[in-house]
């Protein structure tokens, strides 16, 4: 359960997030939807404790991600914007390490290990050096290793972003799975297909602000269209800017 | 799990990536290396230059002049006496001779008639490596000298022991054994190289490293508080700090070993007692150099903008113990609680023979530690910055 209220954060004289709330309930996925430089990655990082808001407050089970950011970090899952990876050592190293940290061992880390690895389709390179993956492969690790604590709330920021297809739907795979397991799922992306494939609610993100919050239908229903792609260049403005 | 297990898990991850990191192992090695191989060489080069002394060719220009001379020399033991060039001053000038003794025309008049018979050192008092030859040849010079004017003394039945108004007696510290704790005095600096040289890699890349791939962000989303992240890296750096110190040590000690140090009169031996306590003594550099380094290789976003910093670290590391070998030193109260200084002077006097009291060692580890500490959370304080985290 992950809910947000009236989030803001500025950089020097560039405003990243204006106003944001929203909620996530468990057994959900919610979308962020919004264009490049919205502030969908900002939200996220405040989410995940990195970057602190100038206002505005985060709840994460519970825990407040504001005052108490390891608190609500053990109680989440993350794939960043950026894989990074350590192109040395191998998948399960990886995922051994980021276990490690967030205090998962022994039998229980190596049994939860094979299954992540089976499920994304790993094991054939689990004991290679990452150095030569493919993009999809890299992604894979990284969703396995943001996983491996079993976390309640999982935030992923644009997770099929440059994948193949094969991948994108390994990764699509592992996003109902979640769902199915009642977490609560929030990633972000710019595509209309992604979201509307996906998502249980969409929340829209322009210029830093919540422009429309719904499921699929309402979206539709609120802005008059018969498209979810028309809806949101009608919602966003014609040039990503919220009308 | 507790902070020093959290530390342990980091360092062992730094550690894993950084031996497979031919680079890392590289410097290892070399660090490890380089300082004993050139106190061997300098020893090697210091016992050549003492052998080549004793047995010593003298050229002579002139031989005809003074064959008296000539024949005295060439009864001493270790001597031979070749025919000098014919241009004495040009030849050691363009080096072609290391000296020269030119016997003149008048030599034979002069010492018939006890008058003193000229003879010509030439030699350049510039070249190190000519030095003990000439002075051997001055002293063999001046023996021939005094047995002469004792057998002229008692010719004319005065006693030669009129002619001495000294009585010298011959306790010098001898040039070598002079160079000999020169090259001692260098074990200290290689120590502080390698202190900073063996940890470099792993510093860099844990730090400048994440940050150019990205990584310092999925990292730092684990719920582990940064100091412990901070210290897990460190850690992993001063463990290879402190293998590259005991390896520098152990090499030198066991080069050093291998050589009749006894013959260039040295008295002090680098044995398994005086390798611990120096190893003691050194240790706290181990602690502070990593976290230096970690500190400053923060700022720096690539490996290789980081590796450019650490050059420098390491040059003003070295820079006082290099300044000390030309001017000495003097110990000061002040300059022992000093980082790196203070263990550099503890080293010195174990190498010099001196047992420093407990409390000294007790001081500067303290010290030592306390300057860990500092940059270390200075470091911490620099992974909560968002432009350190996310900046490009």
């Amino acid at each position: 359960m992950i809910r947000t209220e009236h989030l803001k954060k500025h950089f020097g004289n560039v405003v990243a997030v204006e106003d944001v709330s929203f909620s996530a309930a468990d057994g959900t996925v919610t979308g962020l939807l919004g264009p490049n430089g919205a502030g969908k990655t900002t939200s996220l990082r405040m989410m995940y404790g990195l970057v602190k808001p100038d206002t505005g407050s985060i709840q994460i089970d519970g825990h407040d991600a504001v005052a108490n950011p390891l608190a609500a970090q053990a109680c989440l899952g993350v794939l960043p914007d950026q894989s990074g990876l350590y192109p040395r050592l191998t998948p399960r190293e990886h995922i051994r390490y980021f276990a490690n940290l967030q205090g998962v061992t022994g039998d229980e880390l190596e049994g939860r290990m094979q299954s992540w690895l089976e499920v994304l389709d790993l094991k054939s390179v689990a004991d290679r050096r990452v150095g030569g993956f493919s993009h999809g492969e890299r992604t894979k690790v990284a969703l396995a290793r943001a996983l491996i604590h079993n976390p309640r709330n999982i935030l992923l920021d644009e997770p099929t972003n440059g994948l193949d297809v094969v991948s994108t739907r390994a990764v699509r795979e592992v996003i109902r799975r979640l769902k199915a397991e009642k977490r609560c799922v929030v990633f972000s992306s710019h595509v209309m297909q992604e979201v509307s494939a996906l998502c249980d609610r969409i929340v829209v993100i322009a210029r830093g602000r919540v422009v429309a919050e719904g499921t699929a239908e309402e979206l539709l229903a609120s802005t008059g269209r018969t498209t979810l792609e028309d809806a949101f260049v009608t919602l966003v403005g014609p040039r990503g800017e919220a009308a | 799990m507790s902070a020093l297990k959290m530390m342990i898990v980091v360092a062992r991850k730094e550690l894993m990536d950084g031996m497979r990191d031919r680079r890392a192992i590289y410097t290892l090695i070399f660090s490890s290396l380089f300082g004993p191989a050139l106190i061997a060489f300098m020893f090697t080069q210091l016992a050549g230059q003492e052998r080549a002394a004793q047995e010593i060719q003298i050229p002579i220009t002139g031989r005809a002049n003074g064959p008296l001379l000539v024949h005295w020399l060439e009864q001493q033991p270790g001597v031979q006496v070749v025919d000098g060039p014919a241009k004495a001053e040009a030849a050691v000038r363009d080096r072609s001779q290391e000296f020269v003794l030119v016997i003149e025309k008048e030599f034979a008049e002069k010492f018939r008639d006890s008058r003193p018979a000229p003879v010509q050192l030439v030699s350049d008092s510039t070249r190190q490596s000519s030095r003990p030859k000439v002075k051997r040849l001055e002293s063999l010079l001046n023996r021939f000298n005094s047995q002469m004017g004792a057998l002229r003394l008692m010719a004319r039945g005065v006693s030669p022991l009129v002619a001495s108004a000294l009585k010298i007696e011959d306790v010098e510290i001898s040039n070598a054994a002079q160079r000999a704790a020169t090259i001692f005095s260098f074990i200290p600096l290689f120590l502080i190289a390698a202190a900073f040289s063996a940890g470099m890699q792993i510093a860099t890349d844990a730090t400048a490293g994440e940050r150019e791939r990205f990584s310092l962000e999925p990292l730092l989303i684990n719920p582990v508080p940064r100091w412990q992240l901070v210290g897990g890296k460190w850690l992993a750096a001063a463990v290879a700090a402190i293998v590259g110190m005991a390896g520098t040590l152990v090499i030198t000690a066991y080069a050093l070993s291998r050589m009749s140090l006894e013959d260039l009169g040295v008295r002090f031996h680098l044995g398994v007692a005086e390798c611990l306590l120096v190893f003691a003594a050194v240790v706290p550099m181990a602690l502070v150099a990593p976290a230096v380094q970690i500190y400053l290789a923060c700022f720096a976003k690539t490996f290789k903008e980081a590796q450019s910093y650490m050059a420098y670290v390491l040059l003003a590391a070295m820079l006082p113990g290099l300044l000390s070998t030309f001017y000495p030193i003097t110990d000061r109260p002040w300059m022992r609680p000093l980082p790196l200084l203070g263990q550099y002077i503890l080293a010195t006097d174990i190498l010099s023979g001196k047992i420093p009291s407990p409390l000294a060692f007790v001081g500067s580890a303290a010290f030592g530690i306390a300057a860990a500490v500092l940059f270390l959370w200075l470091a911490t304080r620099l992974f909560y910055s968002e432009k350190i985290i996310f900046g490009r």
